[in-house]
């Protein structure tokens, strides 16, 4: 269920990615955690679908951390203080304050931008882009390409199936799996190109190529004033990125 | 293709914004070279915020810039296409990754595009893919640069005719990886402290188990994965699109006018459509097949 829209797509995109920036130019694990506690958990939590975003981050941040952590924890041989020696790895404090320094940068990552995607309507942020006067192709691609993917899933699952009923068996093996990925692809490749091919001589025919404005059949949900916060919030991200980079290097 | 309803074809294709194309590679190239050149010594201990600042920046704006300049020069079939390479990079690539494979195979989609539709097309196809894929995995979000480069160099091969042959593919693949994984390797190390699949991970423990930098385990890895990547890339590829039916690739114009498929691409051989056999995957793609032929008219 998605949570009722307060704000445009594009907003709250620019947003995340702000609160990205802030996080890399600060580049100190207790802000980022800061971050993670005050910002980033509340707008999950408030998400209207809490359960799949927390699903969906700890699935993608989660093996990353884990791998992170055995990478740095285990071999980082600039660190100095030898906390257990195993031989071949050392777990350094250096290692393991890296691998802290960057698991929590990724979490933020995952999470503000994770958030903002999963609840985000693409056909109001296709309609904002067109009313702002993106380009148009720009625009096509992208929303035909984000339409396109669960397609593309649903139709590698069928020729799945249907391989495997003609005695598609997946082995161990690389070679094993490159012929099976081979058997789903190839068909898959060929009907979407031939869809594509459809798809050139209709929207030909809808006058894509034309030059000249585009309307959206969609309202407008952007405003004046959220136009200016956007360029309030880049601006004071900007100052205050400056300001820190400067003071730092000094 | 002669209904009056029909706009006349291809005017649309804009002058290329060449400012913004060249502007778009020089920020890349100028990026890396700051990367490279001036952090490294950094690295060892907390990174300045500054490079994982400059490596986002420069790699992202480097890539709108590009696909900015690109996309007004693309005719409508290429800019069909490139939705499709995007969704496969994506499944493909999210697939690839969750198996925890050495691999990435995120770039099936990208040269499928460029040997089709030409290294601009290509190129604007990685960027985009990336930058979506982004608000899926936000790990992906940095590589764009990267993206659109292989993107480049693929089409180009494809061009002076590295899929002709089969046995060319994964040549031209070796070397497009090479680049691809230099490029990449500093996003990864300055972005993520290089974080990974398991399996590139466990790569950069060996090297630096050796004792290597972060960096220089990084971009061992990098070439090391990203060879081997692309190489198994091209040669899916290069195997799909022998199995394609002519009348498909017969639409874009890039193949046509370069011969990017060798005879496949021309009229006159029909040698098409058995490699694909080979591997066990012809039967459905021979069915479509039937449309050569009869369809000479296509321009």
């Amino acid at each position: 269920m998605p949570r009722r829209r307060i704000y445009n797509p594009l907003t709250e995109l620019l947003a995340a990615v702000l609160l990205v920036v802030l996080v890399l130019v600060v580049n100190r694990w207790e802000f980022s955690l800061a971050v993670l506690g005050l910002v980033v958990l509340p707008a999950v939590l408030l998400s209207g679908r809490p359960r799949q975003i927390g699903l969906a981050v700890t699935l993608i941040a989660g093996p990353l951390l884990v791998s992170s952590l055995l990478l740095h924890g285990l071999f980082f041989p600039e660190g100095t203080t030898v906390l257990l020696d195993l031989g071949v790895a050392r777990v350094t404090a250096e290692g393991l304050a890296f691998a802290a320094l960057m698991g929590l940068r990724m979490t933020v990552f995952t999470a503000a931008l994770l958030t903002v995607a999963m609840t985000l309507d693409l056909a109001d942020l296709l309609a904002t882009m067109t009313h702002r006067g993106w380009n148009r192709k720009l625009v096509f691609v992208v929303g035909s390409a984000v339409g396109l993917i669960p397609h593309v899933a649903e139709r590698a699952r069928h020729i799945t199936r249907a391989q495997q009923a003609r005695g598609l068996i997946v082995g161990r093996g690389p070679l094993s799996r490159a012929r099976a990925l081979l058997t789903v692809l190839t068909p898959l490749v060929i009907g979407l190109l031939v869809d594509a091919s459809e798809h050139t001589r209709m929207l030909e025919a809808r006058g894509f190529s034309s030059p000249g404005p585009r309307t959206s059949y969609l309202p407008d949900s952007d405003t004046a004033r959220q136009r200016a916060a956007r360029r309030a919030m880049v601006a004071v991200v900007g100052m205050f990125s400056a300001a820190w980079l400067l003071t730092a290097a000094a | 293709m002669s209904s009056p309803l029909i706009l006349a074809s291809e005017p649309a294709t804009e002058r290329p914004r060449r400012l913004l194309i060249a502007l778009g590679a020089a920020l890349i190239a100028a990026t890396y070279v700051f990367l490279v050149v001036v952090q490294p010594a950094e690295i060892a201990g907390g990174m300045g915020s500054a490079a994982s600042l400059v490596s986002l920046f420069g790699f992202l704006g480097g890539g709108a810039l590009l696909v900015g300049g690109i996309l007004p020069m693309l005719t409508t079939s290429s800019l069909v296409i490139m939705p499709l390479g995007i969704a496969l990079n994506i499944a493909i690539g999210q697939i690839a990754g969750s198996l925890g494979m050495q691999i990435y195979l995120d770039a099936i989609g990208t040269v499928l595009v460029a040997v089709l539709a030409g290294p601009a097309a290509g190129a604007a196809t990685g960027a985009i893919s990336n930058a979506i894929w982004g608000l899926f995995n936000p790990f992906a979000l940095p590589f764009a640069a990267g993206a659109a480069l292989i993107g480049l160099l693929a089409g180009l091969a494809a061009r002076y005719g590295a899929f002709r042959r089969v046995y060319l593919a994964p040549v031209a693949g070796l070397v497009v990886g090479a680049v691809g994984g230099l490029v990449a390797a500093p996003v990864a190390v300055f972005m993520f402290g290089a974080a990974g699949t398991f399996g590139t991970n466990a790569i950069i423990a060996v090297f630096r188990s050796m004792g290597d930098k972060l960096l220089v385990a990084a971009t061992k890895q990098g070439l090391l994965s990203d060879s081997v990547d692309k190489i198994v890339v091209f040669v899916i590829v290069a195997l799909i699109v022998y199995a394609l039916p002519q009348r498909a690739v017969r639409q874009f114009p890039f193949a046509r006018t370069y011969r990017v498929l060798g005879s496949r691409t021309g009229t006159a051989s029909g040698t098409m459509s058995v490699s694909g056999a080979g591997v066990g995957a012809g039967s459905t793609g021979a069915s479509t097949t039937p449309a050569r032929g009869n369809d000479t008219g296509v321009p």
